[in-house]
C-alpha cells in the first residue's frame, strides 16, 4: 500500500476499527516521508486533542508535544490521535469516552490498554509506527493483545513535554510496531533530552549498536495464574530463545507481588492533582451554569464530563493522599517502589533481562470485560506494572498465538537506560518468529 | 497574648518560577502568559534556579538551618484563579527551618521555616457579580516566611515586620522606594484558641486587623464566649475581621511530592552564596564595636549603607572621635544633597579633608565647609557664608533662649525648637539634615 492509498482509505479503515478518534482529511501525503500516529494524550496542535476524556472535547492545543514534533521534523505525517482509556485509566481500552478500538484479529474483543488505539493502527495499518504512552503496562498490554511489537522506555529518557498527565513519576513515552527494527529507529528519533522536562536532562547516551542478549531470569512470581494457553506459548517461547542461545534461569522476585497496590497509590494520587485542572476553564467544555458558585460549577463540569473510571481513580486518589492516610500510604509506596527496583537491580546483576508473558490472557471479548470488577481489571496488570514502578524499559514481542488466533505476547524488562539489549533481543526474535498479521479487507 | 506570622514576599526574579514569562506589572490581564502558567494539558514546570539562590539567602539571613536537599509539593484545592488547581510549593524539607531573627537586636523571634512557592493569578469581581481572572501574576515566585508565635503584640507584629521586610529588600537589591506588596497571614491567640487572618496586605493593615481581631477576642473572653478555631478575613474599611470558613489543617490539601521536578541538592549552592550584612544587623554592630549610641548608628545605616561602610573606614584610619565628627556630622548632614548630583562625587576625596584637619593644616570650620562645598558643589566661600550665616542665625536665638540648653540635657527634642525656627526663618535654604547638625554641634558647645 502507498502511502496516498492509505490516506485515501483511512476514513474506511477506521469506520472498521475504530483506532482513531482525530484523523488528518488530508488524501495525499505531501512532502511527507513516512505517515505516523499518536496516542490522544500527546498534545498536536492541527488536531483535537481529548485523552480519551469528554471533558476535553473540543481542546485543540497550542504546542505539539516534543515526541510529535521531532517526528514530523523527521519527515513523518501525523495521521491520527489514537483511541484510549480516558486519560490512560484502564487495561483494555474500552474506558474511552469517545470510540472503542477493536482487536483487529477478533473485531468482538478489546485491543488493550490504555494505548489501545495505537496498537490496532500499528497492527492493521502497513508500515506503520504508533506513538503509545506507558503508566502502568499501557503500552505492552496493548502490544501483546494485537500481536505487535512496543517498547517503554527508561523513565526520562523521552521528554514528557505535550504529554497529558496520568502520573507523572511513571508515565513514558514509547512506539508500537509490527517492525522490530522500526522500534529502534523511532525511539532514537524522539529520545534524547529536553529542557521542557527537567527529568528527561539525567539521561546518558542513548546506545543503538547490537548488543546480543545472553540470559533472561524468568521470576517464578511471573507465572503464576497464567492462562492455559498463554502458559504454553511461552514455555515453548522459552525453548526458542534457548535455541538461539540464550541461557534461561527461573528466579525469586518477592517484591513483584507489593508493586500492584504500591502503583495504584502513587499513580491515583498523582492522577488526582493532574486532573484537578479540569474544571470547565481555560479548556474543553466550558459550559453549563455560570451564575453557580464556582466550586458549584466545577463540580458540575467534572460530574457530567468525566468517566467512572476516572472518577474512581480521582476519589482512589485522593484519599490516599488526605489526612492520616497521606503517610501511611502514600508514604509507604514510595518505599516500595524503592524495593521494587532494588530487585531488579538484584536479578539484572546476573542477568541481561526479566522476562515473563507480557498479559496473563490473551485479548477478552468485550462482552465478558463487562462482567469485571475494576479490581478485576487492575488485577490484570500485574505483570506489567512492576517494570512500570521501577522504571525500568521494557519490551513485548509476539510469542504466539492462542487456539483462537489470538496473539500472546512476552515482555522482556532490562536494566535503566539499557534499551539496546531490548532492541538487540527484539530484532534477533523477528527473523525466526513467524508473525501473523491480522486480515484486513475495506 | 500570641502572634505568629506567615508572610509571602516576591522574589525579584525577571522571568517566572517554572516559565519564562516576565513577572513585570503589565497593564492588560493575561498578557504574560504561556501553556505553563496557565496549566494547559502537557505543558510542565521548568525551575527557575534564581528562584533557589534568592530563598537560600532569606534563609541565612533569617539564620535557619538549609536543608542539604530541597524538593517541592503539590497543594491541591480549587479557585478560579489557580490554573492547575494545584499550588507547586514546599512541604517536607523546604529550603531553611529553625531560624532566629532579632526584634531591634534584643527579641528572638523564632523563624518555624521559610520556603518557596508559585503565586496563583487574581480574581477580580465586577460590579455586575461577574468575576474576571487575570492570569499575569500565575507563577510569580513567593518566599514564605513563618514564624513562631513568639510576637507579643500588634505594634510589634508590624515592628517585626518593617524591620524584616527593610532586610529583606536590602538583601535582594530591591530598591527602598519600590511599592513591593506584601502579604500576611495572620495568627492570633488572646486566650487559648487561635484564629488565622488570612491575606492581609501591606504592614499597616497587619497591625490594624490584628488590633481588631484582638479586641474581638477579647469582648469574647469578657462576655464569657468561646472563641473558636477559625479563618477570618480582614475588611480595612469597616476595620473589623469577618468569619470566612473553619480552620483547614494543612493535611487536607492532600500534599504529594511534586513528580515533575527533581529533588535539588543545595549544600553547595548554599554554601557559596555570601550575604550582605543586613542593615538591622549592621546597626546592631557599628554601635557595639565602636561603642557610639544606636540612634547614631542607626541613622548612619538608615541614610545609607554606603555611608555607614565610610563611617567603618574612617574611625580604622583617623579613630572612632573623628568618624562621629565628620561622617556622623557634616558627611551625613550633606548626603542627600550629594546624591542629587549623582555620582559626581569620590568619597574617598573627603577623606583627604579629613587628614588634613587631622594633620592640623586646616582648622575644624574650615573643614566643614570643605566637605560641604565639595559634596554639594556650591564653592566654599559661599558655603562659608552659608555656614557661618546659619550659625550666626542659631547662636542668635539660642542666646535669646538659654533655657533651651539646660532643656537639651535631660531631653534632646529640646533642639526641635531651634529646628522650627530656622526652618521658619529660611525657608529650606538649608537642608533638614545640616540644620539639625548644626544645632546639635552649637547646643552641646554651650554645655
Ligand atoms: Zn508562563
Amino acid at each position: 500500500m502507498t502511502m496516498d492509498s492509505i490516506l485515501s482509505d483511512l476514513k474506511a479503515i477506521n469506520d472498521k476499527y475504530q483506532m482513531f478518534h482525530a484523523m488528518t482529511s488530508d488524501t495525499e501525503a505531501g512532502d511527507a516521508k513516512f505517515l505516523f500516529s499518536a496516542k490522544d494524550n500527546l498534545t498536536s496542535m492541527d488536531m483535537e486533542t481529548c485523552a480519551g476524556s469528554r471533558i476535553l472535547e473540543g481542546y485543540h492545543p497550542v504546542f505539539d508535544a516534543t515526541c510529535i514534533d521531532k517526528i514530523r521534523k523527521a519527515g513523518g505525517k501525523l495521521i491520527g490521535k489514537t483511541n484510549m482509556d480516558e486519560f490512560g485509566f484502564g487495561t483494555f481500552s474500552t474506558n474511552s469516552g469517545f470510540e472503542i478500538p477493536r482487536n483487529p484479529f477478533d473485531l468482538e474483543r478489546a485491543c488493550g490498554g490504555s494505548s489501545g488505539g495505537s496498537a490496532c493502527a500499528a497492527s492493521v495499518i502497513e508500515d506503520h509506527v504508533s506513538l503509545g504512552v506507558s503508566t502502568g503496562g499501557s503500552i505492552c498490554c496493548p502490544a501483546s493483545f494485537c500481536g505487535v511489537y512496543g517498547i517503554a522506555p527508561t523513565y526520562g529518557r523521552v521528554s514528557r513535554y505535550g504529554l497529558i498527565d496520568y502520573g507523572n513519576s511513571l508515565d513514558k513515552i514509547g512506539v508500537l510496531s509490527q517492525k522490530a527494527t522500526d522500534l529502534k529507529k523511532f525511539m532514537e528519533m524522539i529520545a534524547g533530552k529536553d529542557e521542557r522536562d527537567p527529568t528527561s536532562m539525567v539521561q546518558p547516551e542513548f546506545r543503538t549498536a547490537y548488543r546480543r542478549m545472553g540470559s533472561v531470569a524468568v521470576p517464578k512470581e511471573g507465572i503464576e495464574g497464567l492462562s492455559k494457553e498463554v502458559e504454553s506459548a511461552f514455555k515453548s517461547a522459552l525453548e526458542d530463545l534457548r535455541s538461539m542461545g540464550v541461557d534461561v534461569d527461573y528466579v525469586d522476585m518477592p517484591s513483584l507481588k507489593f508493586a500492584m497496590p504500591a502503583y495504584y497509590v502513587l499513580a491515583t494520587s498523582e492522577a488526582s492533582t493532574n486532573l484537578a485542572r479540569y474544571v470547565g476553564m481555560r479548556y474543553g467544555h466550558q459550559e453549563g451554569d455560570h451564575s453557580l458558585k464556582f466550586d458549584d460549577y466545577f463540580t458540575a463540569v467534572r460530574s457530567q464530563y468525566f468517566g467512572d473510571e476516572a472518577k474512581r481513580r480521582i476519589l482512589l486518589g485522593t484519599f490516599t493522599r488526605m489526612a492520616g492516610f497521606g503517610g501511611r500510604h502514600y508514604a509507604k509506596a514510595r518505599e516500595v517502589r524503592q524495593v521494587v527496583i532494588n530487585d531488579y537491580k538484584r536479578v539484572l546483576e546476573t542477568h541481561d533481562a526479566v522476562l515473563a508473558p507480557t498479559m496473563p490472557f490473551t485479548a477478552p471479548r468485550f462482552d465478558d470485560i463487562s462482567k469485571m470488577s475494576a479490581l478485576d481489571s487492575y488485577k490484570a496488570d500485574y505483570l506489567t506494572v512492576p517494570a512500570n514502578l521501577a522504571g525500568t524499559p521494557h519490551l513485548s514481542v509476539p510469542c504466539g498465538y492462542d487456539s483462537n488466533g489470538m496473539p500472546v505476547g512476552m515482555q522482556f524488562v532490562a536494566d535503566h537506560w539499557n534499551e539496546d539489549v531490548l532492541f538487540s533481543v527484539a530484532e534477533d526474535w523477528e527473523k525466526q518468529f513467524d508473525l501473523r498479521r491480522p486480515e484486513v479487507s475495506i | 497574648m500570641k502572634i505568629g506570622l506567615e508572610c509571602h514576599v516576591q522574589l525579584p526574579t525577571k522571568s517566572k518560577m517554572f516559565c519564562s514569562c516576565p513577572t513585570e506589572d503589565c497593564e492588560f490581564p493575561n498578557t504574560y502568559v504561556c501553556p505553563t502558567c496557565l496549566g494547559m494539558p502537557g505543558s510542565r514546570p521548568v525551575l527557575n534556579r534564581q528562584v533557589l539562590v534568592y530563598g537560600i539567602m532569606i534563609a541565612k539571613m533569617l539564620n535557619c538551618e538549609i536543608n542539604d536537599t530541597t524538593w517541592f509539593a503539590r497543594k491541591t484545592y480549587f479557585y478560579p484563579d489557580m490554573s492547575k488547581s494545584v499550588q507547586i510549593t514546599q512541604y517536607d524539607n523546604p529550603i531553611g527551618e529553625r531560624g532566629v531573627y532579632y526584634l531591634d537586636g534584643k527579641k528572638p523571634i523564632r523563624i518555624t521555616r521559610i520556603h518557596i512557592e508559585e503565586d496563583p493569578g487574581s480574581t477580580k469581581r465586577t460590579a455586575d457579580l461577574t468575576s474576571l481572572v487575570d492570569y499575569n501574576r500565575s507563577g510569580v515566585p513567593l518566599a514564605e516566611i513563618v514564624t513562631e508565635p513568639d510576637i507579643a503584640n500588634p505594634a510589634e507584629a508590624r515592628q517585626f515586620l518593617t524591620q524584616m521586610i527593610g532586610d529583606i529588600k536590602h538583601l535582594l537589591q530591591i530598591p527602598a522606594d519600590l511599592e513591593w506588596e506584601v502579604k500576611c497571614d495572620c495568627n492570633i491567640s488572646v486566650g487559648t484558641e487561635r484564629v488565622e487572618i488570612k491575606n492581609v496586605t501591606g504592614l499597616k493593615n497587619a497591625e490594624k486587623a490584628l488590633h481588631s481581631e484582638m479586641v474581638r477576642q477579647i469582648a469574647m473572653i469578657k462576655a464569657k464566649k468561646k472563641i473558636v478555631r477559625e479563618t477570618r478575613r480582614y475588611d480595612p474599611d469597616r476595620d473589623v475581621t469577618i468569619s470566612m470558613r473553619v480552620k483547614e489543617f494543612e493535611d487536607q490539601y492532600g500534599y504529594i511530592d511534586e513528580p515533575d521536578l527533581g529533588i535539588y541538592h543545595i549544600r553547595e549552592l548554599a554554601d557559596s552564596i555570601r550575604i550582605d550584612e543586613s542593615p538591622q544587623n549592621k546597626i546592631l554592630r557599628l554601635s557595639s564595636q565602636y561603642g557610639i549610641d544606636q540612634k547614631m548608628a542607626k541613622q548612619l545605616v538608615n541614610t545609607s549603607m554606603d555611608l555607614a561602610d565610610l563611617f567603618e573606614d574612617v574611625a580604622k584610619d583617623f579613630g572612632v572621635a573623628d568618624a562621629v565628627k565628620w561622617v556622623g556630622g557634616p558627611i551625613s548632614a550633606n548626603w542627600r544633597a550629594m546624591e542629587e548630583r549623582d555620582g559626581e562625587v569620590d568619597l574617598s576625596r573627603l577623606k583627604d579633608f579629613i587628614r588634613d584637619f587631622a594633620d592640623g593644616k586646616i582648622t575644624d570650620t574650615q573643614c566643614a565647609i570643605e566637605i560641604k562645598s565639595y559634596m554639594t558643589g556650591v564653592d566654599a566661600s559661599a558655603a562659608q557664608e552659608e555656614s557661618a550665616g546659619l550659625e550666626a542665625l542659631i547662636n542668635g536665638f539660642l542666646d535669646e533662649n538659654p533655657r533651651i540648653v539646660s532643656d537639651y540635657q535631660k531631653n534632646d527634642k529640646a533642639a526641635n525648637q531651634v529646628i522650627g525656627f530656622v526652618m521658619k526663618q529660611t525657608g529650606g535654604r538649608y537642608s533638614s539634615a545640616e540644620v539639625v547638625e548644626t544645632a546639635k554641634k552649637l547646643i552641646e558647645a554651650r554645655f
